[in-house]
This record gives C-alpha cells, sequence and structure tokens, in this order.
C-alpha cells in the first residue's frame, strides 16, 4: 500500500472513484485506522482533532498518531487548520461517497462470471491451485537464473533483468550471484514474495507507458474476483490485456480458450493480493521437518525447495518425493558467507514446517535454532572499532573535563581515570572538522597561551639566526675564509664570483640546469 | 601536551584476546601491531591489521572443523 500512498494527488483521486479500491485499501489500514474511517463515514463536516483524540485512551496515543499518519499518507483524511488554530479532519468525499456505495449496494464486479454452458470445463480448485503453485516456481527459478528450470515463461529478458535488479548481481564474465537481498528474498513467505515482484512491475510499468493506477486499480479489482470463476476476456480493456499476459505467468490467472470465447480464471494468489497484510495468510501445506540430530527431511518434489534446502544445509539423499539433508556447521557458514542471517533460517523452517511437527511446540527443536544462532555469532567474536588513544594529560581536571566532553558526545570508548588515558572513537575528518576534534583540541590549547607565545618566540629566534647566517656567509666570501676544507675546489671560489658577473650565456647553452648551481654549470664549461 | 594515537580500538572475548596476543608475540618486532594491551577484552592495536586478524581467526576456525568426505 505504500506504493498507493506514493501515487500523486490527482491519479490517487482517480483511484478512489472505484469502489473495490476503496474498499482494497480500507482492508489494509492498521484497525484503530479503519474504526476512524467507519465512525467518520457518515459524518459531512470536519471534526476536530481533540474529539478525535477523545476516543482514544491515553495509552493508545502512539498508535492514534500512526492510524493518523496512515491515513493522511493515504490522503483520506485531509487536515484543515482554522483560523483558530484548531486542526481538523473530514473524510476524502471521493473515497466517503464510494465506500457508502458499496455498503448499501451489493457488490457488483464489472464483469459477471460466464454461464457454465459455454464455458466447457473449468479446472477443479486444487488444479488451479497446483497450476498456480508450478508457474509460480517456474517462474521464481527463471528468476534466480536455475539451470534447473525446464520450460522458460514468456516474460522477455528485459522484464526479468528488471526483475532482478535488486537481487542478482550481473557481472560480464561470471555467471550471475544472488545478491544478500537476493538469498533474502528466496526464504520469505509467498505473498511477500509476490508483493515484491508485483511493486517491481508497476514500478517499471512507467517506462512502458503505462500508468501505474491503471495497474493498480486492476490488480486490486481482480482480488474481489472469486478463484475458480471463469470470466470473459473481451470485457477487459486493452491495457488490462496486454497485463493478463503477464499475470498469466506469474501464475496469478489461468487462461483458457473455448471454441469462440476466451476467458480467464483467477486463482488463489490473485485473490490472497487484496488480503490485509497484518492478518496472516492461510498458510500453504508444510514440508519441512527438523529432527534434533540435525538431520532435515523435506516432503516435497519441488525444485526450488530444492535450492532453498541447499542454501544452507547439506544435501544428503534425493528421492523423487523426498529431500534429506543434514544442516552443518559448514553449510551454515556457506550461508552465513551469502549474507543469510540465522533468523531468516530458522523463521524458514518454522513456516514451513510439516503438518506432522507443526503443533509441536517449538516447531524446530530448541537445540537445533540455538545452535544455528551460536554458529553466527562465532563468526562475530571480535570487534573492531577505529578510535584514538589520548594519554598524557597534564593534570586530572583537564582529564575529567574531556572524559565528560566525550560521554557527551558518545565517543567515549574506554577510559582509565588510574594512568589517565581514553579511548575515543574515530571520525572521519569530512564528517567533523569543526566538531569534536576541534573542540576538544582548543579546550586543551586554551590552558597553554604560555607555550604557544614562547613557540612563536622559538620559531622568530630561528628566523632571525637564519638571516643573520646568511648575511655574514654573503660578507664572509670576500675574505676568503677557507670553512670548507674538504672541498675540492678551495681557489675555484675566486673565480666563482667572477664569473658570475659575466652576463649568463653558458646558462641559456644549458636550459636544464638548474640555475642556482651556477657554480657546477661554470666548472663544467671551464673543463671542456 | 595531550598525546593522540590512531589505531583500531578491539573488543572481543578473553579466549580471542589471548589468540591476538599470541599472534602479536610470533611476529617480528617490526611488525608488532598491539599499541597498549588495556585489559583482558580489550586491545587497542595499529590500524592497519584488521584484514589480517580476522584472517588469522578464520585459520584457526577452519582447522577446528571437520568435513566428512562425500
Amino acid at each position: 500500500m505504500d506504493m498507493v500512498a506514493s501515487l500523486p494527488a490527482m491519479k490517487l483521486d482517480r483511484l478512489y472513484a472505484n469502489p473495490f479500491i476503496c474498499q482494497a485499501i480500507l482492508r489494509s489500514l492498521p484497525p484503530l485506522a479503519k474504526k476512524y474511517v467507519l465512525e467518520m463515514l457518515y459524518i459531512d463536516g470536519p471534526v476536530s482533532a481533540k474529539m478525535l483524540e477523545e476516543w482514544v485512551l491515553a495509552d493508545g496515543s502512539s498508535k492514534h498518531r500512526i492510524a493518523l499518519d496512515r491515513l493522511i499518507q493515504l490522503r483520506i483524511f485531509t487536515e484543515t487548520v482554522d483560523r483558530k488554530k484548531e486542526t481538523s479532519y473530514r473524510l476524502n468525499p471521493t473515497f466517503q461517497i464510494n465506500l457508502r456505495k458499496h455498503l448499501i449496494d451489493r457488490e457488483v464486479l464489472p464483469r459477471e462470471p460466464m454461464p457454465s454452458n459455454i464455458v466447457a470445463r473449468l479446472p477443479s480448485l486444487e488444479e488451479l491451485e497446483a497450476y498456480a503453485l508450478g508457474q509460480w516456481e517456474c517462474f521464481l527459478l527463471q528468476l534466480i537464473n536455475s539451470t534447473q528450470a525446464e520450460k522458460l515463461t514468456n516474460f522477455s529478458s528485459s522484464m526479468m533483468k528488471v526483475f532482478q535488479r535488486g537481487l542478482l548481481s550481473q557481472r560480464e564474465k561470471e555467471a550471475s550471484r544472488l545478491t544478500e537481498s537476493g538469498f533474502q528474498f528466496l526464504l520469505m513467505d509467498t505473498n511477500a514474495q509476490l508483493w515484491y515482484i508485483i511493486r517491481e512491475y508497476i514500478s517499471n510499468s512507467e517506462e512502458r507507458d503505462i500508468d501505474p493506477a491503471d495497474l493498480i486499480s486492476f490488480l486490486l479489482e481482480l482480488s474481489f474476483h472469486i478463484t475458480g470463476e471463469a470470466y470473459n476476456m473481451n470485457t477487459l480493456t486493452e491495457i488490462q490485456r496486454h497485463m493478463i499476459k503477464d499475470l498469466a505467468d506469474l501464475g496469478l490467472i489461468k487462461l483458457q480458450q473455448g471454441r469462440k470465447e476466451s476467458w480467464f480464471i483467477p486463482t488463489k494468489l490473485a485473490t490472497n493480493l487484496s488480503v490485509s497484510l497484518t492478518d496472516s495468510s492461510s498458510r500453504k501445506q508444510g514440508f519441512v521437518v527438523v529432527e534434533t540430530n540435525f538431520r532435515l527431511y523435506a516432503y516435497s518434489s519441488s525444485k526450488l525447495h530444492c535450492e532453498i534446502l541447499r542454501l544452507f544445509s547439506r544435501i544428503e539423499y534425493q528421492l523423487p518425493n523426498l529431500f534429506v539433508g543434514a544442516i552443518t556447521k559448514e553449510s551454515l557458514y556457506n550461508a552465513f558467507e551469502n549474507g543469510i542471517t540465522a533468523e531468516q533460517i530458522i523463521s524458514f523452517l518454522q513456516q514451513n514446517a510439516h503438518p506432522r511437527v507443526a503443533e509441536r511446540i517449538p516447531s524446530v527443536p530448541e537445540n537445533v535454532a540455538d545452535q544455528i544462532r551460536l554458529w553466527e555469532s562465532d563468526l562475530n567474536r571480535v570487534e573492531m572499532t577505529p578510535a584514538h588513544l589520548y594519554d598524557e594529560f597534564p593534570s586530572r581536571d583537564v582529564f575529567e573535563a574531556a572524559c565528560d566532553f566525550a560521554r557527551e558526545w558518545c565517543g567515549l570508548l574506554w577510559e582509565d581515570s588510574k594512568k589517565m588515558r581514553m579511548v575515543l572513537i574515530y571520525q572521519d575528518l569530512p564528517e567533523d572538522p569543526t566538531g569534536r576534534f576541534h573542540d576538544f583540541k582548543q579546550f586543551v590549547e586554551s590552558n597553554f597561551d604560555v607555550f604557544k607565545w614562547i613557540g612563536l618566540l622559538i620559531i622568530l629566534a630561528q628566523g632571525s639566526c637564519i638571516l643573520l647566517a646568511m648575511a655574514l656567509r654573503a660578507l664572509g666570501q670576500n675574505h676568503g675564509s677557507n670553512y670548507y676544507s674538504d672541498d675540492e675546489y678551495p681557489p675555484a671560489r675566486l673565480p666563482l664570483i667572477n664569473h658570475n658577473l659575466q652576463p649568463p650565456s653558458f646558462v641559456v647553452g644549458d636550459p636544464h640546469f638548474p640555475s642556482k648551481n651556477d657554480a657546477w654549470n661554470v666548472r663544467i664549461h671551464s673543463q671542456t | 601536551m595531550v598525546n593522540a594515537t590512531k589505531g583500531l580500538f578491539i573488543s572481543c572475548d578473553i579466549p580471542m584476546a589471548q589468540f591476538i596476543i599470541n599472534l602479536n608475540a610470533s611476529l617480528p618486532a617490526l611488525q608488532k601491531f598491539i599499541i597498549h594491551v588495556i585489559d583482558s577484552t580489550h586491545l587497542f592495536v595499529q590500524p592497519h591489521v584488521s584484514e589480517m586478524i580476522r584472517s588469522a581467526i578464520s585459520d584457526f576456525r577452519d582447522q577446528n572443523s571437520y568435513e566428512k568426505p562425500n
């Protein structure tokens, strides 16, 4: 429903013109928000915020806030602030009218199920369910690029790339590998996976010039159809016909063709779309038994289940209807390296527990669950933080003050008051140039003004010494003082000065010699 | 004046701390990386050794594992 909330205002109003969408959105609201909408349904004027708050007990105020935020986000409530600075809320008029109509009239779908004399052979509900699951698994297998997918779906490769965007990492020469979110996607339950794929599909629809509002409205409408009933294809608009083919590949719809007409049959996956995500949908049959000796028995013939179980367990045998594996430390380390967490593995095993063990509490034996968590924490035994160590504080007061300062900024990792040392978290300079460290340095340096002046004095003295030395050197040349006794060319000192007065023709001849070293320049030329 | 030394602050359990100290002792004097042993579970080391410590720990862990040959 976040997708719906992110649509712009005009499109949202158009969406609310359809009573089914209003009902689907109502179902998806948190319980308190549902209550508010129903109470305000027949109130035409605005209701002040204070009255709304009176409906809630004191300890429910956070839920009240959440419900109100959600309603405003979906533009169901409009907030107005009048001159007395009081806020009041009003229900969105389109939404209100449509929901009222929906309550009063019987729900009438835009299309009726086709009469059974035209429809030749409808599949039974079990067949339909098997078909839907088969299609969905085929799609998932193709998604994770497994070579085990038998038949390919009709999705174009660009569409598959869109779906694979967040899940697979595409590298040119190697085979594409599942990313961390890809692994987590596989372990989610079917409803969450379906919504993820549909979200990607809808956000991609804009690139294909299909209005996402139409897509969303068709999907939500579809969820109100009756599973197993056939609906005529010619009741669909052009856009919806395009969508139908893609949805058939996903397993939401089964297409059938008669002699003259063709029809579509929505499956359980489609009708589950609008089920409120806060309720738990009916659990499909689980298939995994986990024993206390770390063995895994999965009564399933599906290749997808086999792939998923191989992510974190070591396969021992595979029979046509049974998969036997063992959860070992090495197989779990493999899974952890791929980014799967212990909690995901445990919740996957619990959600898919075979009916025989599902009633047992806990459905996954405690020793197995605990061991999986222990093995995960074994990988994280050492924590490293980049930091700075400060020691040799001049006095205890400075140390205490610095400690308090660091504690305020939550940067103190460790301190030792006996030896006056402490460790602070290191923050990169771009993030904190005028922050903590600068303040800290200033705070310490303010006690050292005197030393600063002494330092400046020393530097000035050194500078003046250098100037004095250069001056003395220049003057001392004329006396011919023999300081550089180990210099090979002391007699050349006199001619050096004379040569320097010549026009620099030599220097021009050899421009790549540095002009500072005139002595060597002239020396070489006088030799040649 | 206060001295600031840049490094890595390590917090772990006691066996791992001993392992790291042992690793430090086995290196020649030029490559020793522990600046300060703070207490039995905390160390302060030079900043560039984090990868080396991690790979040493994972080698140590692999030596303790046995994979049944298939």
